[in-house]
């Protein structure tokens, strides 16, 4: 696995080539500015060189302070939630807890190593929109094409993906059907654990289908996982809790009618 | 020799100076102020609230000042108001749309069928509102033309507000041959949707068989987007539909019409003959 994540010192003139998920990026230095260009697999033809982009993906081009060429690539969680679909539909019954796990997409950071200035943030994976709420309230979200799954045995690791620990607690007199729900990653962190990319935990309580679940933001980290492996801090500040839908949708099929 | 302090006394001086210092010190203080809850307003919550506020302000200002200059020149505002009945009465009269407007604007502010920033239709207007004033809406068309319309026809008039809700769906007529497999096209279709970078995967897509044409079967294809990014749509996924059905061969068929020839969809068969050289004239 190539790991991109640190400080890169960008010498005049010299290219460098990352690749992960969809994406490839190329970096350089030259007449005293940063230059960078990226491009989606999809976008691209099979065979892409490594020296430089194809004609077809221009670079984009910053002045730096003080003229700095040394940047740091971080990753992030995406700038918005996520609809992630179970592996299966489940039925959680009353006073029933689990424990499941999504792997997300990450975003890449780009910046200036010197002053933490942010040039850009690409998503690994282009992910397609979706909405999640009723037709005249809601949130935009992404439509995460992973799975959330009861275990990660078995699965590849792919280093554009962050697992992320999911605590789901049902405390209504209903059973809770599990089919997909509404991940808010924005206060979440991020670690690195044996090549792999770890996020804290996320408890969420379900009251019932008319009321809002409680997200919590544990902090705990799963086992083996220090603070010091913290390879990103959440992109908001860390809340407690916040209670809001994540599960339930309420987009019914009224709109086929006109 | 003209004496100016018959006329003018020591007084009289006096209030003129209080009256000017109050118009020159309040005024600005009060656009000051206006600009501020303006931005304030707008930055906290919305351009909307940033209009009203600052009308707020500015006119409530505006009357305290009135009142305190009035106060300095000695016009009590008991009789003023006794009057104010009488001439209001007379004003009604002499200014109805005007006094229509003003009330029709403060429906409008209070009911808030559209807010500054939101993009509306009135009769065949469609424009982004500038401001919601005393006597009229002001918007900006999208070919940039200034429109101006009165309080009081909005009130009477049918209003759709495009940006109210969060999402909104655009249906494009798609229409298809006769002889192509609806279920490839409707495949087709939802892929052109998924790979649009302004739809969204939920509401989902729909493909809605519409009608037998006379040339053509015809489809709705409904996308849903975020309602800003509506015209994104608009002028992104009918370009895809037409690329795609070129890249996959499905006819988009224009208005025609066949002859019947004895078998199923098949066309008349014509046959094209070519004049050779030693064809004698009159010759078919």
């Amino acid at each position: 696995m190539q790991d991109i994540w640190g400080k890169v010192q960008l010498a005049e003139g010299e290219i460098h080539y990352f690749e992960v998920g969809d994406l490839h990026l190329w970096c350089t230095y030259s007449d005293q500015e940063v230059w960078l260009a990226s491009a989606y697999s999809s976008e691209l033809p099979d065979n892409i060189s490594e020296e430089h982009p194809p004609d077809e993906v221009s670079w984009s081009r910053w002045a730096t302070r003080n003229n700095a060429n040394k940047i740091e690539i971080q990753p992030v969680f995406p700038d918005l939630s996520l609809v992630v679909n179970s592996e299966y539909a489940l039925k959680v019954s009353p006073d029933t807890q689990i424990e499941i796990f999504a792997r997300i997409p990450i975003w890449i950071r780009i910046s200036i190593a010197e002053n933490d200035y942010q040039l850009t943030e690409l998503p690994t994976v282009l992910l397609s929109r979706t909405w999640f709420g009723t037709f005249t309230e809601g949130e935009l979200c992404y439509y995460a094409t992973t799975k959330a799954r009861r275990t990660l045995a078995g699965i590849d690791k792919k280093p554009y993906l962050v697992s992320c620990p999911i605590t789901i607690s049902n405390k209504s007199a209903t059973v809770l059907d599990f089919e997909d729900f509404c991940f808010r990653v924005e206060r979440l962190g991020m670690y690195k654990y044996e090549e792999e990319l770890w996020a804290d935990e996320t408890k969420i309580i379900f009251h019932g289908e008319e009321s809002n679940s409680d997200v919590i933001m544990t902090g705990k980290l799963p086992q083996g996982i220090k603070s010091e492996q913290a390879v990103a801090t959440p992109r908001k500040k860390i809340q407690k809790s916040l209670a809001t839908r994540t599960f339930k949708r309420l987009i019914e099929d009224t709109f086929t009618l006109s | 020799m003209f004496d100016l302090e018959q006329y003018i006394s020591e007084e009289m001086l006096h209030t003129i100076f209080s009256v000017a210092v109050i118009i020159v010190v309040c005024l600005p203080i009060l656009f000051i102020v206006r600009g501020w809850a303006k931005r304030f307003f707008t930055k906290k919550y919305t351009p909307h609230y940033g209009m009203l506020a600052s009308k707020l302000v500015f006119y409530s200002g505006l009357i305290v000042v009135v009142v305190t200059v009035m106060g300095q020149l000695g016009i009590s505002l008991a009789p003023l108001l006794g009057a104010a009945g009488i001439v209001g009465v007379a004003l009604g009269f002499a200014s109805q749309t005007s006094v229509s407007n003003i009330i029709s604007g403060l429906f409008l502010i209070a009911e808030q069928p559209f807010k500054v920033d939101d993009i509306i239709t009135i009769n065949t207007t469609t424009g982004i509102v500038m401001s919601i004033d005393v006597l009229s809406v002001k918007l900006r068309t999208f070919d940039n033309k200034f429109v101006r319309i009165p309080n009081e026809m909005i009130i009477k008039t049918e209003v759709t507000n495009l940006t109210r809700f969060p999402i909104r769906r655009f249906d494009a007529k798609v229409s298809v041959a006769y002889k192509e497999n609806i279920g490839r096209v409707r495949e087709l279709l939802l892929e052109v949707a998924r790979n649009n970078e302004y739809s969204l995967s939920e509401p989902e897509p729909q493909i809605i068989f519409d009608a037998f044409g006379s040339s053509s079967i015809n489809l709705d294809f409904r996308i849903w987007a975020p309602a800003d990014d509506w015209l994104l749509v608009k002028n992104t996924i009918q370009e895809e539909v037409k690329a795609k059905f070129d890249e996959e061969g499905i006819e988009i068929p224009f208005p025609h019409v066949s002859f019947y020839t004895g078998s199923d969809s098949t066309a008349l068969p014509v046959e094209v003959l070519t004049k050779t050289k030693d064809q004698n004239p009159g010759d078919d």
